[in-house]
């Protein structure tokens, strides 16, 4: 059951990769929040009680929920354009979201035949919507999709953390506090300030400091 | 004290919400400092520590040392920073706050003993950091403190996934993020994991210390950081990072991994001297040169570290000048701009007929920084060299020498231009009050007495701390 989750949400980042638009991206999130808060329920032999209680309210409040309908908010008061704005187009944007897959999953099994306690699948979804998340920073304009990235680049450390939760079930908790923290903060107070600053959520607006 | 250290500033950060008053606002971060100091000394005397979470030992406390100094002098400045601003009351309470909460942060990443501890400490001065880059409000300052956010803020996820496969690299124990354990447990470590985890712990916590290629929040920050906040960032905050990563290469050479993580901080530290060399030549802003300045001198201490030895020696006292006379200078830039009104270097020129206290800072504090004797940084430099040649590292040993002269080369031509010649007309003519300019007479004093004569509890202390790198 965890192995379709996974898989599913890895195909979740190649449609990411695939489309150009803001609200598509959102729903996207949305979706990575559902699963990864049933990737929790899952895993609750590993956790306990309140562990359990926290994180699967953390992933379907937070991470499902109040992230997607805020980032919509953002979007609909700033009249930010639909298009994403991408740098390349979508097609080779697929390509090398696919070839980041293929380098993920190699690392995995390369992983898995160094040390016993790997399961490739898990480490290779994880390690490819980390770099994914890079890539998608890197390769959209708008201020906005890049904070999406990163909220995509923290779905899979939440993921990878969730591969080791067996052996170290605190490490979840600090790494989830934190980023969520970290992201909504990213949002709350520099989107909309920024958008009264710069005339447009455009990183083009963001090149004043240089050498 | 340690719980003085760390839970005072949050109790009087909220304090200060109370009264809201920009006098004791300024008068409440030099409390605070000052007993920072004084725990530090007194920890110093009498080591205890706090916990498990929080101990002191000679290499942490070394650096809680210096961050206590640089703290004690910066909050001096800021004193008067905070009383002339311009800002309405409430806005100086909310910077005041995060002050002293940044320097509790900073204060829980040096004295942590936990890797995770030290990482949520960290996130903390990232947050709090952010907001005391746009202080300034505006275009810039928001540009600046959003690069810095971003950029940081990848970097810290990128030290988790860090942390990860550190939990995984424990075999036949159970996963911990105490350095006492991972310590003791390091020899039989998954070698695979280990490796994957140091690569993304330097990096991520790299970008925080302002390592190439992932310095290029710093230059922004720095520039247009007010200058109290600037001096913590380049004296206090860097330092806290190097920190870690001194403690995560010891993590290797215990796991006998030595060789490739020095290997691959050695490459860091070459490529950020590089960086600077590259920019300092060339920029137009006197903020953004000691930025470079400072990824050159990360840069260095970062390799000296690495080398490890004799060098150990030379990287522990490098910080602590480096911090000095970092913090010196960018007060002394504060002094600078508020005379001149621009941060422009083509805008300055004659500072020391305009203002002599600032200019004899100012190039006083330049000499130290590049290593010109009576500076400690000379002496910790030709270790590093003289440790570099002994090892038959001559090839590590040119370049470097020969991108520091580069970077000499690019201050000097600067900090002339703006010292000598003649005032331009409409610069302030105001007399700044010796607040302004007691925190830098004071670490030029302190750099003097360490590199003329360094008293031998002082030097005791250095060898306590390098013989644990």
């Amino acid at each position: 059951m965890t192995e379709v989750l996974i898989a599913i949400f890895g195909i979740t980042m190649l449609y990411v990769s695939s489309t150009s638009r803001v609200e598509a991206y959102i729903r996207v999130l949305a979706v990575q929040g559902v699963i990864l808060f049933l990737m929790v329920l899952l895993d609750h032999a590993h956790l306990e009680v309140l562990n359990l209680v926290f994180l699967g309210a953390e992933t379907l409040l937070f991470k499902a929920i109040i992230i997607p309908v805020f980032l919509m908010f953002t979007v609909r008061k700033n009249n930010i354009q639909r298009e994403a704005e991408p740098f390349m187009p979508s097609f080779y944007s697929v390509l090398i979201t696919t070839a980041i897959f293929a380098f993920g999953f190699l690392i995995a099994f390369w992983a898995s035949s160094n040390a016993s306690n790997v399961r490739p699948l898990y480490f290779g979804v994880s390690i490819a919507t980390i770099i994914t998340g890079l890539f998608i920073i890197i390769s959209r304009k708008k201020i906005i999709t890049h904070v999406m990235g990163y909220i995509m680049i923290e779905n899979g450390i939440f993921m990878l953390a969730m591969s080791v939760v067996g052996e170290m079930p605190m490490i979840v908790n600090l790494g989830v506090l934190l980023d969520l923290f970290a992201a909504i903060y990213l949002l709350g107070l520099f989107v909309t300030k920024i958008n009264s600053t710069f005339d447009e959520l455009h990183i083009d607006s963001l090149t004043n400091l240089r050498d | 004290m340690i719980p003085i250290i760390l839970f005072l500033a949050p109790a009087l950060a909220m304090a200060l919400f109370i009264f809201r008053s920009k006098k004791l606002n300024a008068v409440v971060i030099c409390l605070y400092s000052f007993t920072h100091l004084a725990c530090s000394v007194t920890l110093l005397v009498h080591p205890a520590s706090y916990g498990r979470y929080f101990q002191v030992e000679p290499l942490n406390l070394f650096f809680l040392v210096v961050l206590s100094v640089v703290l004690a002098g910066i909050s001096v400045y800021n004193a008067d920073f905070t009383l002339k601003s311009a800002v309405p009351a409430r806005k100086s309470t909310y910077y005041s706050a995060a002050v002293l909460v940044f320097s509790a942060a900073i204060s829980g990443v040096v004295l942590g003993a936990n890797l995770g501890m030290m990482w949520v400490c960290l996130e903390t001065t990232t947050i709090t950091g952010a907001y005391l880059i746009y202080y300034k409000t505006g275009k810039e300052p928001l540009e600046a403190a959003w690069k810095y956010m971003f950029i940081c803020s990848i970097g810290i996820a990128f030290a988790f996934v860090g942390l990860i496969f550190l939990s995984l690299a424990f075999t036949g124990s159970q996963p911990s993020l105490f350095f006492t354990d991972i310590n003791a447990h390091a020899p039989v470590f998954n070698k695979f994991w280990l490796k994957m985890s140091f690569v993304f712990m330097a990096i991520g916590f790299g970008t925080k210390a302002g390592l190439a290629p992932v310095h290029t929040w710093l230059p922004d920050a720095y520039s247009e950081a007010p200058s109290p906040v600037s001096a913590l960032l380049s004296a206090a905050l860097l330092n806290s990072e190097l920190l870690i990563i001194i403690r995560i290469l010891k993590i290797m050479k215990i796991a006998d991994l030595g060789g490739f993580a020095s290997a691959f901080l050695i490459t860091m530290g070459v490529l950020s001297v590089f960086v600077a060399a590259v920019y300092i030549i060339r920029v137009g802003n006197y903020k953004r040169m000691l930025a470079y300045s400072s990824i050159e001198n990360m840069g260095l201490i970062t390799i000296s570290a690495a080398i490890g030895g004799p060098a150990a020696f030379a990287a522990v006292l490098h910080i602590a000048a480096h911090a000095f006379s970092k913090a010196s200078l960018f007060m002394t830039s504060g002094n600078i701009l508020k005379r001149y009104y621009t941060r422009e270097i083509n805008g300055v020129t004659g500072l020391l007929k305009a203002d002599p206290k600032a200019g004899w800072s100012w190039i006083a504090g330049f000499i130290l920084l590049c290593g010109i004797p009576p500076s400690p940084i000379f002496l910790s430099e030709f270790i590093m060299i003289r440790t570099m040649f002994g090892r038959g590292m001559w090839w590590l040993a040119v370049p470097v020498m020969l991108l520091v002269t580069i970077v000499i080369y690019g201050m000097a031509s600067t900090m002339f231009k703006m010292s000598f010649g003649n005032p331009q007309k409409g610069i302030s003519q105001e007399r700044f009050n010796i607040l302004n300019y007691a925190g830098q007479f004071v670490f030029i004093a302190v750099l003097c007495l360490l590199g003329i004569y360094m008293p031998k509890a002082i030097s005791d202390l250095i060898t306590a701390a390098a013989s644990l790198m």
